[in-house]
């Protein structure tokens, strides 16, 4: 039975960095250059996205980060060790853009499942699911079926089983790009809320929408297709708690034209 | 922030309780438009077989047809009331070795589909043959199973699972290998076992594939059970409704053997309408399609 609370300690080198990649590329069997020579050292509670358009290799590195494809060059360390080591560690959680609940199961089920399959007892698992279902709002909710839900609540219910194991690693690939404007703000809000109560926590964020990756990241890397390659890192050095009226600041927009200048490439 | 939270429930519960309102709106309005289509369905088809049962009895007695060749309603009524005991045995038999064979089948078509599903190797190898299997007509070997396993009871019950087994473990496997890829990916990155994925996620993604299998499965093994009956059938005074059959259409008794074959279509209708109600019920927990209004 695993503990929650105990972190194993970060390997003895690189102890500064949760993720390093030097002239990290990928090229698939059938010659697509997806990722080519990204150099990125992202540090311990930071909230970093990628931006960039369709096809410029954002989920190829996360499919990378998670193990579930090799690099064909460069290197890559993910908690100090290899990405398949780290993966073992449980320390690493995911969102997608598409929720992948268990239709079959209540919301509570969904939520405790990452540490159903690690085997903690039960009691714990009831008290971390309670623990993150309030911080998603939806503690009333632990009895009902996803199908019950709205899209929005879905999406809740997916950051929850996300954030019930206490990650380290948050692993977002365009979580929100299903949902209307309006939600999507609710929920980059309470996001923006939740990384901050922990802010050991470092999310790695991928989205389409430059106005989304300026408004919660700590950095922005800008990413261009064919092959995919950094075209810009854009440090956003506004301070958190940042709410809706940083939407409207000029700084606002002088960083969302900055990384719309890196699209431009 | 707990504002924020406060103010998201609030919006929540409204949505829940906009939706729940709105189904129960449904459901009322839905009672006499029920009742009245369904007066619109069964009519039609009620008099279409008074009409039918009407003509044949008439034209029977009209043309003087002889009841060996085709009885009349009236005679089957008859014929059926007198051997009442007898038919009611027939049936009965006919029934157990249908439900013994299609539980069977069940357990085993769904517990190789589960076993061969566990190891690429072994499934990589197999599955191509349990798909074409399927397709073996099971009649053309039961002589052969008559010779291993005797005639009687045995044989018949062997017969009906053989018939029903392939469509499971076929229907099974595919349901197994058909699982959401991202769910599969969300399993593998949450370390889960083989088991892990097996029993949370590929069995119950499979259930709507299992619950078609049973559909055909168990309209199968009362076809199985009647077949074998035909090969292996024992007399005596429990014999099922195909030695039944075959009995009366040797001695030229076509009322009773009428009976009979009415006898085995109601039960293979029963038995279909029970397995379809039963599969409704078990997916209703989770399966859109076929999901129920909620309280
Ligand atoms: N398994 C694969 N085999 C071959 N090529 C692939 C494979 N997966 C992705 N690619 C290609 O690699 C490139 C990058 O794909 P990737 O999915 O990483 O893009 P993305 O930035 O996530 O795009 P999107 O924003 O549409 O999700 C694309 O050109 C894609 O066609
Ligand atoms: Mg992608």
């Amino acid at each position: 039975m695993e503990s929650l609370q105990t972190y194993a300690p970060l390997g003895d080198s690189g102890a500064q960095h949760l993720v390093r990649m030097e002239g990290l590329s990928k090229v698939y069997p059938n010659g697509t250059v997806a990722v080519q020579d990204v150099n990125l050292a992202i540090r311990e509670g930071e909230f970093l996205s990628f931006v960039g358009p369709s096809g410029c290799g954002k989920s190829t590195i996360f499919k990378m980060i998670t193990g579930l494809t090799g690099p064909t060059g460069g290197m890559l360390e993910v908690l100090g060790t290899s990405p398949k080591q780290a993966l073992k560690r449980s320390d690493t959680a995911f969102v997608f853009q598409d929720h992948t609940l268990l239709p079959w199961n209540t919301v509570i089920d969904n939520v405790t499942l990452p540490l159903a399959l690690r085997g903690v007892a039960r009691k714990e698992q009831r008290t971390e699911a309670e623990r993150v279902l309030e911080l998603v709002g939806l503690k009333d909710y632990a009895k009902a079926m996803p199908r019950q839900l709205s899209g929005g609540m879905k999406m809740r219910v997916s950051i929850a089983r996300a954030l019930v194991s206490r990650p380290k690693l948050l692993l977002m690939d365009e979580p929100f790009g299903a949902l209307d404007e309006i939600t999507r703000q609710t929920l980059q809000l309470e996001l923006l809320n939740i990384w901050r109560q922990d802010r050991k926590m470092t999310v790695l964020f991928v989205t389409h929408n430059v106005f989304e990756a300026v408004f919660l990241s700590t950095r922005v890397v800008v990413m261009t297709p064919r092959p995919g390659k950094v075209a810009a890192v854009v440090e956003v050095p506004v301070p958190y708690p940042r709410d809706e009226n940083f939407r409207t600041t000029p700084e606002f927009g002088q960083l969302v034209r900055a990384v719309s200048e890196g699209l431009k490439h | 922030m707990s504002e924020n939270i406060a103010s998201q429930n609030l919006n929540v519960d409204m949505d829940v309780q906009a939706r729940s309102s709105d189904s129960r709106g449904g459901a009322r309005g839905g009672v006499s438009l029920r009742l009245r289509t369904y007066g619109k369905q069964l009519l039609p088809p009620a008099l279409a077989f008074a009409v039918f049962v009407g003509g044949w009895e008439l034209f029977c007695r009209l043309a003087g047809i002889k009841p060996y060749l085709l009885p009349k309603p009236s005679d089957i009524v008859h014929a059926a009331a007198e051997n009442a005991p007898n038919l009611w045995v027939s049936v009965y038999t006919t029934i157990s070795e249908a439900v013994l064979g299609f539980l069977i089948s069940i357990v085993l078509g769904v517990g190789f589909a589960v076993l061969l599903a566990s190891s690429k190797l072994i499934e990589r190898s197999v599955y191509p043959y349990a798909i074409i299997m399927q397709t073996i007509p099971i009649v053309a070997i039961a002589p052969l199973i008559v010779i291993w396993f005797g005639a009687g009871m045995n044989a018949i019950v062997i017969i009906a699972f053989l018939i029903g087994f392939f469509p499971m473990l076929s229907n099974t496997l595919v349901g197994l290998n058909s699982t959401d890829h991202n769910m599969k990916n969300l399993f593998h990155l949450y370390n889960a076992s083989r088991m892990q994925t097996m029993f949370r996620l590929r069995i119950p993604a499979a259930l709507p594939y299992i619950v078609a299998g049973l559909k055909i499965s168990c309209t199968l093994a009362v076809i199985g059970a009647i077949v074998g009956e035909y090969i292996a059938g024992i007399g005596g005074g429990n014999g099922g409704l195909g030695y039944a059959i075959t009995v009366s259409a040797s001695r030229l008794q076509t009322a009773y053997l009428f009976a009979c074959g009415l006898s085995a279509s109601l039960l293979g209708i029963a038995f279909f309408l029970l397995v379809n109600a039963f599969s409704k019920w078990m997916l209703s927990s989770w399966h859109e399609s076929e999901m129920g209004s909620e309280g």
